[in-house]
């Protein structure tokens, strides 16, 4: 009888509760969609960061004093890659030296690589900072340089190297042309195939491959820093990151500290926004249902008088309007979380352009909080609970 | 005969006015009573204080051993269900109910609901083609017999009934007072309000209120009964 009664109230002020079924379905609508985007934004804002490339350093410790303390065993790119990590890490080794640098007169790489003795500038040529590394991992951890690429002819070249934008300035160098490297007494050839511009420090580098300037530099085996990409969430780096620590005592393990605080702030700020959202849409769906109910409960002030007047306990007549109140929205909210899942994947494909899985967990907090609302919003019912029977019966209520 | 409905010096106020002014009564267990009375002459009032719908200002109701005046909120709710049962002038059913629902709701918040019973009630007043009927699909008269089957349903002590038959034609009035007689002759206590000399005249016997008083000897109508309402005169 009891599930009766509460559909026939529910069918009997089907044109008002239509309204407040209308406004929870909204906010449900809005609010799942606000939840699974925040729930999924955890992983694809990590997938984001990856793109900003380092945010682990590993170097030899800030205490050593000579210059070949202050290098790291190659070794340790090894022990680093052994580390496991929930994602897969990018480990990409740097060894920086100065050298002088002289832009040649021939521009051919074939006849450049022949070049002889006597085409060597007399001049004693511009002081640059070389940085060896695995040059087709340079991209990876750095995603967002731009680099302008050589034709393909001038790739094939046996020393390639990526010329920062301000040091191509500074050497007069433009693509393809041939420089001249030169540390102690050991030379280097090597032919510019790509200009970098990163916007940073790197623009005044020079980049060949790590055995390349380990050569030059004499220091086989020698690395000047690890730079690692980790994706995850600041807490997963901020793990990652102890147990490389452990792991490899005597280096320096450290965090890239501006992305990994950009990182958090834009994680909490993003959470904030939508939590924000979240709770405007609740109250202003329940401020909706507010109004509906408040209408309804001037409606229903004869019935609730006759109800106790039956012998009705305000405890079971009240149980009656809260569980239509219930049902509205759980129902409203079963029909917004579909909603609202579809809605996220539209908005992470059109805003983001990433597809957005649904989250099922979206779906009973997004329930759950309907279903307090529609209760919270049947507030005007409960005041019924005062209705006199006797002066409604009289006309005076 | 022990007696079921007991007041004393009944009094309601309503501001300045005196609906009820030191009203004694006595009804016995089993009894018809018309209550009768112009407009404002308190019949109504005394109706819903035995119903424990109302309280009274002052004075003692005492109904089948309880003090309705004492009983507080949850034991009205409990008394009104297991106690009474209500037949109104406007019918008072719940619109959105059908008229087998609107039976099942007294048992609802009596204590369980049986439709085998609700239905059956509905048949005694002869409305067995109407149990799915919402109230606006019923005539005057067969609202008025559901509100009766509704009043019965819980098999209350005493039946209290304002001006039952104030809203329907003839035909229909014949209808629910025949019921109310059967009712009667299965001995079912019945405080019944009404304009009707006619109608207050099928009743064991009359009272008549005039400023919330009695107006005059309340009269038996059986022989051999004058008796038992001595104590009034």
């Amino acid at each position: 009888m009891f599930w009766r009664i509460v559909w026939r109230l529910l069918y009997a002020s089907k044109a008002r509760l239509a309204v407040a079924f209308l406004a929870i379905s909204s906010g449900a609508t809005v609010c799942a969609a606000l939840l699974n985007l925040q729930m999924d934004a955890e992983q694809k804002l990590t997938r984001e960061f990856r793109a900003l490339g380092t945010n682990v350093v590993v170097s030899a410790p800030r205490g050593a004093e000579a210059s070949e303390a202050r290098l790291l065993d190659a070794g340790i790119v090894d022990r680093i890659k052994a580390i496991h990590n929930r994602y897969s890490t990018t480990v990409v080794p740097f060894l920086y030296i100065t050298a002088r640098t002289h832009k040649l007169a021939a521009t051919n790489p074939m006849a450049m690589n022949a070049a002889s003795e006597q085409d060597a500038p007399r001049e004693p040529g511009t002081l640059v900072i070389l940085s060896g590394t695995h040059l087709n991992d340079l991209e990876k951890i750095a995603p967002a340089w731009k680099m302008v690429r050589a034709d393909s002819g001038d790739l094939q070249t046996q020393s390639p190297c990526l010329l920062g934008i301000k040091a191509a300035e500074q050497l007069a160098a433009k693509l393809g042309d041939a420089l001249q490297l030169d540390f102690a007494d050991r030379k280097q050839l090597c032919s510019v195939t790509t200009i970098v511009s990163s916007g940073g420090a790197e623009d005044n580098q020079m980049f060949l491959e790590l055995p390349v300037v380990q050569r030059l530099a004499g220091l086989a085996e020698r690395i000047s820093l690890v730079q690692i990409s980790v994706p995850g969430t600041p807490e997963e780096i901020q793990d990652y990151t102890g147990r490389l620590a452990q792991a490899i005592p005597l280096a320096e393990v450290r965090p890239v500290r501006a992305l990994a605080e950009a990182e958090g702030r834009l994680f909490q700020k993003i959470q904030g926004l939508i939590l924000a959202t979240v709770i405007l849409i609740l109250v202003l769906t329940t401020l909706c249902v507010l109004a509906t109910m408040a209408a309804l409960a001037v409606e229903r002030r004869h019935d609730v008088g006759l109800m106790k007047a039956l012998g009705g306990s305000i405890r079971r007549i009240m149980r009656l309007f809260l569980f239509e109140a219930g049902v509205l929205g759980f129902t409203g909210g079963v029909l917004g979380c579909f909603l609202g899942i579809a809605l996220s994947e539209w908005i992470g494909q059109r805003v983001f352009g990433v597809e957005l899985s649904p989250r099922f967990a979206v779906v009973p907090i997004t329930l759950g909080l309907m279903i307090a609302v529609s209760i919270a919003g049947a507030f005007p019912l409960r005041l019924l609970s005062h209705v006199s029977p006797v002066e409604i019966f009289r006309g005076e209520a | 005969m022990s007696a079921l409905v007991q007041t004393e010096n009944l009094v309601k106020q309503f501001g300045n006015l005196r609906a009820l002014d030191g009203l004694s009564l006595t009804v016995q267990a089993g009894e018809w009573i018309a209550i009768m009375g112009p407009s404002g002459s308190g019949k109504t009032t005394l109706i819903n204080i035995l119903g424990g719908l109302d309280a009274p200002t002052s004075g003692r109701v005492m109904v089948d051993g309880s003090d309705v005046a004492s009983l507080r909120e949850a034991e009205l709710v409990r008394y009104r269900a297991e106690r009474i049962g209500f037949v109104f002038q406007q019918f008072h059913l719940i619109p959105y109910l059908t008229a087998l629902e609107n039976v099942m709701l007294a048992q609802y918040f009596h204590s369980v609901t049986n439709e085998a019973e609700a239905t059956a009630a509905l048949v005694r007043v002869g409305l067995a083609d109407r149990l799915e009927h919402l109230p606006s699909q019923l005539s005057g008269g067969e609202q008025q017999r559901v509100a009766i089957a509704r009043a019965l349903i819980n098999q209350p002590r005493i039946v209290l009934a304002d001006e039952p038959t104030g809203n329907l034609d003839e035909a229909n009035e014949e209808i629910v007072i025949g019921l109310f007689r059967d009712l009667h002759a299965a001995g079912n206590t019945i405080l019944m309000v009404t304009h009707d000399a006619g109608i207050a005249r099928q009743a064991d016997r009359r009272i008549e209120l005039e400023h919330g008083r009695l107006a005059q000897i309340p009269v038996s109508n059986s022989k051999g009964e004058q008796q038992r309402f001595s104590h009034l005169r």
